[in-house]
């Protein structure tokens, strides 16, 4: 069986890594709430019950 | 990957889906992923689901690739990082969401896990204890 040879991890720039993610997953809901503003009920939210269902 | 390749990337791709993010290739490679910001490509019209894209990174983001797993899926392959590293990783993301998917990647999975390797992850990312109390109990 091959070894695996483990990555170098740096807790710090993971630390730093997940809070610009976090930044950037909220500028995505932002724009993802415009786009439901600018769409019709039927529209969004038949989008949404797919992924949910 | 360089601008041309990624552009031929892009044309591929916007064939069936759409950047949600931005209509413009060149803004894509220059502003967002050159940058280390994720672009999303969603089917035409939607917006949900979307898949993010973005380079890697941290020397974790090109492990995952260089030892990715193969996948088949309604006859289509996909490569997904290892779920020895998914686990602990979403420990470590934290948020309750994340937790509720390490628990069930692992019920899923537990018995075909390397835990030796998933343990050594365990360790260099400190969730070992959220290892034991979320996903073992």
């Amino acid at each position: 069986m091959q070894k695996i040879v483990l990555p170098n991890i740096d807790l710090r720039e993971l630390e730093e890594q997940k809070r610009e993610n976090s930044e950037e997953r909220m500028e995505f809901i932002k724009k993802y709430a415009e786009w439901i503003k600018k769409k019709s009920n039927r529209e969004w939210s038949s989008q949404q019950a797919k992924i949910i269902d | 990957m360089d601008c041309e390749k990624f552009c031929k990337l892009w044309d591929e791709v916007v064939k069936k889906f759409e950047c949600v993010i931005t209509e413009n290739k060149k803004d894509a490679y220059n502003e967002y992923l050159l940058n280390n910001h994720s672009i999303r490509f969603s089917e035409m019209g939607k917006y949900v689901p979307n898949m993010e894209v973005k380079f890697p990174k941290t020397d974790l983001d090109l492990w995952s690739l260089n030892n990715s797993i193969k996948v088949v899926l309604n006859n289509h392959l996909l490569f997904l990082s290892k779920i020895e590293l998914q686990i602990p990783f979403k420990l470590f993301l934290g948020s309750e969401k994340d937790f509720e998917d390490a628990k069930f990647l692992y019920e899923l999975f537990k018995d075909k896990l390397d835990n030796s390797l998933m343990e050594q992850f365990n360790e260099r990312l400190k969730t070992t204890k959220l290892f034991n109390r979320i996903c073992k109990k």
